[in-house]
């Protein structure tokens, strides 16, 4: 460490200050340029991708092929309309019930009906996660391991 | 500009300034900060609606996270609830090793990549909340972890660069 001499009172003080003031400027600077987001790597396409020579070659379909497939895609999108529109039957059923037991609590007693109307804090964060295909053995042992998280840090 | 071309209009005449119409549109704002402003809406009170609410989908299979995204969005709008926007989270690159049986060397299993797509909706009303969840839960695909949540600043903080040179000389003055 630098060793401080005797030196007067006033020229510490302004060197300090002095210090202090260049420091502030660089905070000042460094707070205006406009921050960041980090880049999403998912977007950008890895350069091997970018290739021109990449070019699959198909073989000719034949026509009863073709004919199979139209028909295919043909009772696909009906089959696939038809959840669709069962969905939004659905969902409207689900509004109308709810409405009509509103209704019904309102005339039972409007105090009731009030509170539930009111918003549900318990509701949020709510958290699901998705259905396996292959749901975790309760009897597996799984061998010794770690995982290490090597995601890039971006700095501004 | 109507003054560069070759007919010039004097200011006397009755022609000048013709052709102009920037005055006409709406001025814009200069867009230059990044916005940190969560419009928070009416969060008790007779409306009872929520605020800003995250719809966070995780999931190792980019492609089912950005379809099931997709249905999320095309959901809300066909419902006519408002989106805020739908943006995407960093990506998470995570390495497997796992120990071998008969050896004290850690061997390489998989790099996984974890992806998060996030959908952000306003003004969802009391009694709606509830029948919304069902249907995106029933139409949740495998694999995909539903997370929802209101939204917060650290939510928004997390998505900006980090500025260490910034933080060490906010350490230092302190």
């Amino acid at each position: 460490a630098r060793a401080q001499p005797k030196k007067k009172k006033k020229v510490d003080v302004k060197r300090e200050q002095a210090q202090k003031e260049r420091m502030k400027k660089k905070i000042r600077k460094l707070e205006k340029a406009a921050q960041e987001m980090i880049p999403i790597e998912d977007f950008v396409t890895p350069p091997k991708y970018l290739e021109s020579n990449r070019v699959r070659s198909l073989p000719p379909l034949s026509s009863e092929e073709t004919e199979r497939r139209v028909l295919l895609m043909k009772k696909w999108s009906l089959y696939k309309q038809k959840q669709d529109e069962a969905e939004k039957k659905a969902i409207q059923t689900l509004i109308a019930s709810q409405q009509a037991a509103l209704k019904e609590l309102r005339l039972e007693s409007e105090e009731l009906y009030q509170a539930a109307i009111k918003r549900d804090e318990g509701l949020f964060p709510f958290e699901r996660d998705g259905p396996n295909y292959t749901p975790p053995l309760p009897d597996y042992d799984p061998p010794e391991g770690k995982c290490i998280d090597i995601t890039k840090v971006y700095t501004q | 500009d109507a003054r560069v071309s070759c007919h010039r209009h004097y200011r006397s005449r009755p022609t000048h300034g013709i052709g102009k119409f920037k005055y006409l549109l709406p001025k814009e704002a200069p867009k230059k900060r990044k916005d940190r402003v969560q419009m928070k809406a009416v969060n008790v009170g007779t409306e009872h609606e929520y605020g800003d609410i995250n719809i966070q989908m995780t999931s190792y299979d980019m492609c089912l996270v950005e379809h099931f995204a997709k249905h999320v969005h095309r959901l809300c709008n066909r419902l006519s609830i408002r989106v805020n926007e739908s943006y995407a989270m960093p990506t998470k690159t995570n390495e497997v090793l796992f120990l071998e049986e008969r050896g004290s060397k850690m061997q390489l299993d998989a790099v996984l990549t974890t992806h998060q797509r996030v959908v952000q909706i306003c003004g969802l009303s009391s009694t709606f909340a509830p029948i919304l969840l069902e249907i995106i839960q029933s139409n949740q695909p495998e694999g995909v972890d539903l997370l929802v949540k209101e939204h917060t600043e650290a939510d928004f903080k997390i998505r900006l660069k980090t500025r260490p040179e910034l933080e060490e000389l906010l350490a230092q003055m302190s």
